[in-house]
């Protein structure tokens, strides 16, 4: 049976990345459906009760730079709030929150109801509807049948999701959820290259069998950071700690003689878990020589016991999780409400998907998430973003757009994957980006929400505040650029104090405020010299552009020597080997990624620069140079 | 949208020696980008009038004359590679030439051509016409395969191993540094420590020491090495006294490391070549003999030729893979040889070059010289130096250049750690730091550092 309606896009999951898509699709005017297994689940945190971190924050101010709900929603419900690497550099400075799951939830399902544009649909999805190699729409568990112009799936851990405890298995997507099983098999029908993944969680506590006061307290940050650039400190629910503690060599022990019914140690896993996050078998497998391993104590929420041990993720048995647990400082007495386990599951190879997150193989059809072989909330929030607008621009014909790796972690993400693939879960780290320096967590707005606003991304309050920002920071830089001071000046004695050698020779304070040791409010708090702006964000953001000047004209020139490459399209469905010349191997790799631009193909490892002179010269020969809008 | 006008703009400026390296005669600079003019400026003092050759001395940033020559400037479009390009021809002499290159690449913003480049852009830029597409694929192929191995070559020995040291220091700094700024709730925060000021005082000197013996040229070898192999009597140093002859080489001997091996570096025109002649290759029950011969065979292994040295007033010339086929069975296979069939005057074979059994065989006599001259003639053309090849003179160069940069970015790093504690600023210059030595040693991609972090430390709640 057909529903009655059809929709410009459908999204089916409503995790983070569901949710960002939707959001995005219908802000921008398109007639979209949310369709989800279970509404009562929408914005769920299935892993640690937690939001943002290095990389991470990053992409979360991305997203609501484009106008997204991440960071508004952890905003309203963070309980601890903290800005990473506070003691070095504003590049790579980043805020964590803690969220209080049931309040997350709750915002986000609430925004969800209240978008426009948006309808919400409870059924598991089980099928694609194609034409040939477009997809049309989807199909539900009952056979009700939805048409839509395109279609965004952010699926999850739930493909085929397989958990482990010991060496009991069983299917399910997160623990008491199904998994989805109908769809991951018409899936693998199609031609997508299909990998297995795991992750995994640790045990959740009962916070009243725990002795806190053992613990090393970890209050959050003042002045309290926010995350959105709408938001405020007064969004922000009742604030509490979290907790350190450590594990022992009786704890290690206790995990070393349970290996023998791990699901990881016996061969019963297969999928590739994360270098970063491993489980804490791994751990004491693979670091012997460590003592002690570092444990967070989070709180899940306000008004709830459950406890998330950041850092015992682990899928050993029952019994041994009990008895690890309590062999912990502080935990002695632990009782333990859900039992860690890891978890399989399906993902397809990101190289099969376009720089739009746009299959390569189904016309319309969108990957978005964890399906991609990413973890993590934020990327799978930046991913939906990014997935949404490029659905909602196919359904009105308008082309789509993707930030490049200049221009946010976003790009780095997706061209990464797109690129280079994965073979382990996928996490955001600043070491990642090559323009490191350009990409802040301070100036996500002014990299992106021009881009946003006319996508119809960015809604009016925003880029009202954001205009008027931009313009707080051109004119106070006017102002410092024409205010010159002598050696005679009045005040050089009091500006001598804070500089490192004494003014010798006339200066306007923008120069002034390039020396590495002068800070603008100080240098404002000279009478002649200020006032100084009373926008904080306009101020914080003319002083770091200011400071990191030479460093962000070096990656300007750097970006644009790339140019060349970047613009340059490959055709689809380019036979690599028809240029002579190329290696086996290298017509191999790049046959493997199918490059969309030159840009692309240079960065697959092995590619060398004469392979990728001979594929421009090629190009060049056929008459196939073009550049990309 | 398809731009024709300009297919494919290129905003880098370029600097290359354009000529094959060698002593004799002019050697060309090429300068081909936006920024020519103002290379012409700082190195003329002024800008060469259009298409007009012009006499002028260059000058170093001390403004002292490196060279005199003639000075040639093209204006955009109508240049060889359809960008602006000064060309400067000086008196050659590789030695003049890499001063020269080496202050152009020091000036702002300036790359060091790869090879085959300038064809490439003239091709891009509808300079050449579509059907050199080939030829201009070939010229890439074969000069990027030519560098690759002057570059393997002159990273053997004890400038490979410096280098490789320098990159593994690198890569440890990195990962400390690193590691402190992704994962700051690990317990691994060293940014603060002295460890990794010292380790980064202790990498400048490191590049310091590698780039004086770099300079010293003790270390980074160039030009051919051509082995002369053969049995004993087969007339091996009879050729080598024809090849360096009395008027066009210079013979240096060098001490043979063993009694066994004999290496001398001589020119021809210009060209720099080190032949090595190994002991005679036979079997031989004798110890010490068979050492050498087991050098012999290492020598073989790093030559860019191999002369297989025959006499052809016995049977053994008339088939030699058939009569040596432990020899041929036992040569790399990416090595080429060349058959020397010697003692034409006693043999009375016709002297020349010919093709037998696939391989390229000259027959001579080293004695009357009667056909050494066309050996000569074929080295030059195996090592490139009739075509638009480089030699190992650029693979020098690119190697200082990546070290000077490498130094550089070191330098600016230890400073903002000192001054400034700005963690993610050295970040910044160590990963510059790392760009340019990848040049040198190959690829180092983020998700190997990040492979490095994770094998090094814990990490992970």
């Amino acid at each position: 049976m057909w529903y009655q309606e059809s929709f410009d896009v459908i999204i089916v999951g409503g995790g983070h990345a569901g949710t960002e898509a939707s959001l995005a699709a219908a802000r921008m005017g398109c007639k979209t459906l949310l369709l989800t297994h279970n509404i009562d689940t929408l914005g769920a945190m299935s892993c640690n009760p937690a939001i943002g971190g290095i990389g991470k924050g990053h992409l979360v101010k991305e997203i609501d730079a484009l106008g997204g709900l991440m960071a508004e929603a952890t905003d309203h419900a963070g309980i601890q709030f903290r800005t990473l690497n506070s003691s070095k550099g504003p590049a790579v400075r980043a805020t964590r929150a803690q969220a209080d799951r049931l309040l997350y939830k709750s915002y986000v399902r609430n925004f969800l109801e209240n978008q426009e544009n948006l309808t919400i649909f409870q059924q598991p999805c089980d099928d694609l509807i194609l034409e040939n190699d477009r997809v049309v729409g989807v199909s539900t568990q009952m056979g009700l049948k939805f048409k839509g112009k395109t279609v965004v799936l952010t699926v999850g851990t739930f493909l085929a999701g397989q958990i482990h405890i010991g060496l009991n298995n069983y299917q399910g997507g997160r623990a008491g959820d199904p998994a989805s099983v109908g769809l991951a098999a018409r899936l693998r029908d199609m031609p997508f290259r299909t990998e297995r993944l795991k992750t995994g969680t640790p045990p959740r506590l009962d916070a009243r069998s725990l002795d806190f006061s053992v613990m090393q307290e970890q209050p959050g940050d003042t002045p309290l950071p926010t995350f959105s650039y709408m938001g405020k400190t007064e969004h922000h629910p009742q604030q509490i700690s979290c907790y350190i503690t450590h594990t022992n060599t009786n704890t290690h022990d206790i995990i070393r003689g349970g290996l023998d019914r791990s699901p990881m140690y016996t061969g019963v896993i297969e999928g590739v878990g994360p270098r970063y996050c491993p489980s804490i078998e791994d751990k004491i497998n693979r670091f012997g020589d460590k003592d002690s391993h570092q444990i967070f104590v989070e709180p899940e929420g306000l008004t709830t016991h459950e406890i998330y041990p950041n850092g015992i993720s682990t899928s050993l048995p029952f019994d041994v999780q009990m008895e690890l647990v309590r062999s912990i400082k502080g935990f002695e007495n632990a009782h333990i409400t859900r039992p860690g386990y890891a978890i399989e599951y399906d993902y397809f190879d990101p190289r099969d998907l376009k720089q739009t997150l746009e299959t390569k193989h189904i016309e319309n059809l969108f990957f978005a998430g964890q399906i991609n072989g990413t973890t993590g909330y934020e990327e799978a929030g930046a991913q939906g973003l990014i997935a949404g607008l490029n659905a909602a621009c196919r359904s009105q014909d308008k082309d789509g757009w993707t930030p490049g790796r200049e221009q946010a972690y976003m790009g780095v993400l997706i061209d990464d994957l797109s690129t280079l693939g994965t073979k382990e879960p996928y996490r955001m780290f600043t070491s990642r980006a090559e323009y490191r320096l350009l990409l802040r967590e301070d100036n996500a707005d002014i990299r992106l929400t021009e881009q946003g606003r006319e996508l119809g991304l960015v809604g009016d309050e925003r880029w009202q505040r954001f205009c008027e920002k931009l313009e707080n920071v051109e004119l106070e830089r006017q102002r410092l650029r024409s205010t010159w001071v002598h050696k005679d000046h009045a005040a050089v004695a009091e500006l001598n104090t804070l500089l490192k050698n004494p003014l010798s020779k006339e200066s306007n304070l923008e120069e002034l405020l390039r020396r590495p040791e002068t800070r603008y409010d100080s240098l404002m708090s000279i009478a002649s010299f200020g006032p100084k702006l009373l926008d904080s964000e306009a101020a914080e953001q003319l002083e770091i552009q200011t400071k990191y000047a030479g460093y962000i004209d070096r990656q300007m020139d750097e970006i644009n020597k790339k140019k060349r490459y970047e613009n340059t399209l490959i055709p689809t469905d380019f036979d690599f080997s028809k240029i002579s010349g190329l290696s086996n191997e290298v017509v191999a790799k790049l046959s493997d990624t199918r490059p969309e631009t030159l840009g692309k193909a240079a960065r697959i490892s092995g590619i060398t620069p004469a392979a990728v002179s001979l594929l421009l010269v090629y190009l060049k020969k056929h008459g196939l140079l073009r550049k990309s809008a | 949208m398809t731009d024709t006008a300009s297919p494919i703009s290129n905003n880098e400026t370029i600097a290359a020696q354009a000529t094959a390296p060698g002593r004799g005669g002019v050697g060309i600079i090429r300068v081909s980008g936006p920024l020519a003019t103002m290379v012409a400026t700082q190195l003329l003092g002024k800008v060469p009038a259009v298409r007009k050759a012009e006499y002028l001395p260059f000058l170093d940033q001390d403004k002292q004359v490196i060279d005199q020559g003639i000075a040639l400037f093209f204006k955009a479009p109508n240049s060889f590679t359809g960008e602006d390009v000064l060309e400067l021809q000086g008196h050659g002499g590789p030695v003049i030439l890499d001063m020269l290159l080496k202050h152009i690449l020091s000036l702002k913003a300036l790359r060091m051509a790869r090879p085959g480049e300038f064809s490439e852009q003239a091709f891009l830029n509808d300079k050449l016409d579509l059907t050199q597409a080939e030829a201009i694929a070939d010229l890439i192929n074969s000069s990027s395969e030519q560098a690759a191995r002057c570059a393997l070559h002159s990273l053997q020995g004890d400038f490979s191993k410096l280098v490789q040291q320098l990159v593994t220091d690198v890569i440890h700094l990195r990962m400390y540094v690193e590691a402190a700024i992704d994962f700051p709730e690990e317990e691994i925060d060293f940014l603060g420590d002295i460890k990794i000021n010292t380790d980064l005082k202790d990498l400048i000197n490191q590049v310091d020491e590698v780039m004086a013996k770099a300079q010293q040229g003790a270390i980074i070898r160039e030009g051919m090495r051509v082995v002369i192999a053969g049995r004993p009597n087969a007339g091996k140093s009879s050729l080598l006294n024809a090849l360096s002859g009395k008027d066009s080489a210079i013979v240096t001997d060098i001490e043979g490391t063993t009694r066994d091996v004999l290496t001398e570096q001589i020119h021809i025109d210009g060209m720099p070549l080190h032949i090595i002649d190994t002991a005679g290759l036979r079997e031989s029950p004798d110890k010490v003999e068979q050492i050498g011969i087991e050098r012999a065979w290492k020598e073989i292994s790093q030559a860019d030729r191999v002369l297989l040295m025959l006499d052809s007033a016995k049977d053994e010339h008339h088939n030699p893979q058939q009569f040596w086929p432990e020899f041929f069975a036992k040569l790399p296979k990416d090595i080429g040889v060349t058959i020397v069939k010697n003692k034409a005057d006693v043999s009375g074979i016709a002297t020349g070059l010919s093709i037998e059994h696939d391989t390229p065989t000259i027959s001579l006599s080293a004695k009357t010289a009667d056909g050494v001259d066309t050996l000569k003639d074929h080295l030059k053309q195996c090592m490139g130096y009739e075509g638009n090849i480089e030699g190992g003179f650029m693979a020098r160069r690119r190697h200082l250049v990546a070290l000077q940069a490498a130094h550089q970015s070191l330098i600016t790093g230890l400073d903002q750690l000192e001054s400034y504690v700005a963690g993610e600023i050295l970040a910044e210059e160590l990963r510059i730091c790392q760009q340019h030595l990848n040049e040198i040693t190959g690829e180092f991609t983020s998700d190997d550092l990040l492979g490095q972090i994770f094998s090094s430390f814990c990490i992970g709640k």
